[in-house]
């Protein structure tokens, strides 16, 4: 088991390193000169620009941050290689920079804003579990009947739906048309929260959101959950307990579930990986505070340190989700850490 | 090419031919892989419907300038002296998905966006599907240190969240239409380089791959002539998906303004501009949103349909 740990926290080194590489790269790449960026596009003396691209790690400059001259009385630019390693270890040191527009550290807005990105993410996985385990477990139990069927067609049209409008759809149908039986409860986006006079004011407002970022998976693991069942039940073991007299809904319970279950929560639990990246779509047609929405206005504003920062927060987030998933699949699953030298993909 | 069927082999043409002719009576009994597809994907109902709805878009998309201003008026420029009249007109005989707030025609505009949308979905589509032939090819043919880069940058692509990673590398390169389908394009490599890599690592082991070789076939000649076409089923699956997918990453992208640029008729801006009417014009946003979801689904279902014909196993069903 240390051994398989071993072997995928290795596999996350490389990873992480291209993923730097990239973001970097495309830092360089971004049209705009930087400094002009910094100061919102006034002209600053001489001196003052020498001093921000010796912050900025464009130009070499001693410890008081004023800039070095060759013989020529030229500054002298760093190169590349060496602003990668420069930006790597303020990276590794916590420092990701500051936003250009905001003029505070990266690290501090993410810090404010990923608690929003948490809690909606919660609710949402909890809505995809529990709908879609459910969907799941019917379809299969209940293979090629009417539920079945539904189910089937419902995740084929969820999974085709852009998120953004599932969302408009949901504010239109509950905030709007069905204002008066609502009371009012999903009548605006989070910014009104439902009004100071609405009763669900505390959770009222992530259901709509937390509905529109679950959709997609929920079909997903629905038809995960239905798939492995099925797998399941064709076992020799289930054919045993069956034999021994059990009925149907004891197999399932107690022998079945279990093992369909392993794929489905592993699922889920890449998911809510997915869903700490923020939900750019969702947060942005709900106006949710959360670390996507945050990334698409820096993105619209060009303002590069807070998209570059904010990007390498959420990547290692992820990552380090998705880490903690598999070696908990491994856990779960003796085949994984067992056979894992002979695994494709 | 030509495939001999396994009851065949086993000297029960007889039956065989009886089978064939019970399936498929008078179009002559197909022994092709591509015949036996195309008959079982007769058979299902909901891919054909998806068929004849992407033809038809296709069909209406194309020949829209012929015919689409003169019935309902320009897509992209508005009537200035109709304009106050025209503004926010709920779906009616004239206009049959209603009006935008300059008063231009909704329907007009959804068949313009049908273009954008067919387009970029097949040209990102054309570019992954390339990029991740020839990546899934190298690393599965090579294999050794090959396979480790290939599969590795694979990895590093498949860890960026998605819009995100398309947002950044449009903000990066410029906004453009040409951008759009090259960032979906690019980025979509990944996922196809697997399917293509698994498909070739099964394709491989097969005695005839080692007679062609044995033969003195050059390793592009064995992989274009023996293993491109015993893999290329999973691509064709994958490749319908991947269309329907892109489709709606550009609609995503747009949506956010990064994308197409108004005044195009792109069904993402056009889900953008009916957000400000929600209460008072809804059918601003329905509509091009309805054309999203069923051009979408009717690429995931001819995709399932195409998978089940072609026989191809996939991971994630």
């Amino acid at each position: 088991m240390g051994k398989y740990i071993l072997k995928r926290v290795l596999q996350f080194i490389p990873v992480f390193i291209g993923v730097t590489i990239i973001l970097f790269a495309m830092k360089a790449i971004v049209p705009g000169d930087p400094i002009s960026m910094i100061t919102g596009g006034r002209a600053v003396p001489e001196q003052t620009r020498l001093q921000l691209e010796v912050q900025n790690n464009m130009i070499y400059g001693d410890e008081n941050g004023q800039p070095i001259y060759d013989e020529n009385g030229d500054t002298i630019p760093v190169p590349i290689w060496e602003q990668y390693i420069r930006y790597m270890d303020d990276l590794l040191h916590g420092d990701l920079g500051t936003s250009y527009s905001k003029k505070r550290p990266v690290t501090d807005i993410f810090a404010e804003k990923y608690p929003y990105t948490i809690r909606l993410a919660a609710c949402a996985i909890c809505l995809e579990a529990v709908m879609g385990i459910g969907a799941g477990l019917i379809s299969a139990v209940k293979r090629y009947s009417f539920w079945d069927v539904l189910v089937t067609l419902v995740t084929s049209v969820l999974v085709a739906v852009p998120a953004f409008w599932l969302g408009m759809i949901l504010q239109l149908i509950f905030g709007i048309w069905l204002k008066n039986i609502t009371g009012g409860a999903f009548s605006m986006p989070i910014s009104g929260a439902g009004g100071p006079t609405s009763p669900y004011q505390d959770f009222m407002h992530y259901i709509l959101p937390a509905f529109t970022l679950a959709a997609v998976s929920t079909a997903y693991t629905a038809r995960i959950m239905r798939s492995q069942l099925l797998d399941v039940l064709n076992q020799d073991y289930i054919r045993t307990a069956k034999a021994k007299g059990l009925s149907n809904r004891a197999v399932i319970v107690h022998h079945a579930l279990k093992n369909a279950l392993i794929p489905v929560v592993t699922y889920i639990g890449i998911d809510f990986g997915a869903m700490m990246a923020g939900a750019i779509l969702t947060e942005t047609v709900f106006n949710w505070p959360g670390v996507g929405y945050e990334i698409y206005r820096a993105i619209s504003a060009r303002d590069w340190p807070l998209v570059m920062g904010g990007v390498t927060i959420i990547i290692v987030v992820v990552m380090v989700i998705n880490l903690i998933v598999d070696i908990s699949y491994a856990f779960l699953d003796p085949r994984i850490r067992l056979g894992s030298s002979k695994s494709e993909d | 090419m030509l495939y001999p069927s396994p009851t065949q082999k086993l000297g029960m043409e007889a039956t065989a031919e009886a089978v064939a002719q019970e399936h498929d009576k008078g179009s002559g009994a197909s022994r092709t892989l591509w015949g036996d597809a195309w008959r079982r994907l007769r058979q299902n109902k909901l891919a054909i419907i998806a068929a004849v709805w992407i033809i038809f878009v296709a069909l209406v998309a194309i020949t829209a300038d012929l015919w689409a201003p003169q019935l309902l008026g320009s897509p992209t420029a508005a009537d200035t002296t109709q304009m106050a009249a025209q503004s926010l007109q709920p779906p009616s005989l004239e206009h049959p998905f209603g009006t935008d707030v300059t008063g231009r025609d909704i329907l007009v505009r959804v068949i313009y966006g049908a273009r954008i949308s067919l387009t970029i979905g097949l040209l990102a589509t054309a570019i992954s599907t390339a990029i991740g032939l020839v990546m899934g090819a190298l690393a599965a043919y090579y294999g050794g240190i090959w396979d480790t880069i290939i599969m590795r940058a694979a990895d590093i692509f498949l860890a960026f969240p998605y819009v995100l990673f398309v947002l950044c590398l449009i903000a990066a390169l410029g906004q453009s239409i040409t951008n759009v389908f090259v960032a979906i394009g690019i980025l979509g490599w990944p996922s196809i380089a697997r399917v293509f890599r698994s498909a070739i690592l099964s394709v491989k082991e097969n005695d005839y791959v080692d007679a062609a070789r044995a033969m003195g076939a050059s390793d592009a000649r064995i992989i274009a002539r023996h293993i491109f076409p015993n893999s290329v089923a999973s691509i064709v699956v994958y490749a319908t998906m991947n269309i329907g997918s892109a489709i709606l990453s550009e609609a995503a992208i747009s949506f956010l303004g990064m994308g197409v640029q108004p005044p195009n008729p792109s069904w993402g801006i056009m889900i953008q501009d009916g957000q400000a009417y929600l209460m008072t014009a809804p059918w601003l946003m329905i509509m091009p949103g309805l054309a999203i979801l069923s051009t979408v689904l009717a690429f995931t279902l001819l995709g399932d349909g195409l998978r089940d014909a072609l026989d191809v196993k996939m991971k994630d069903a």
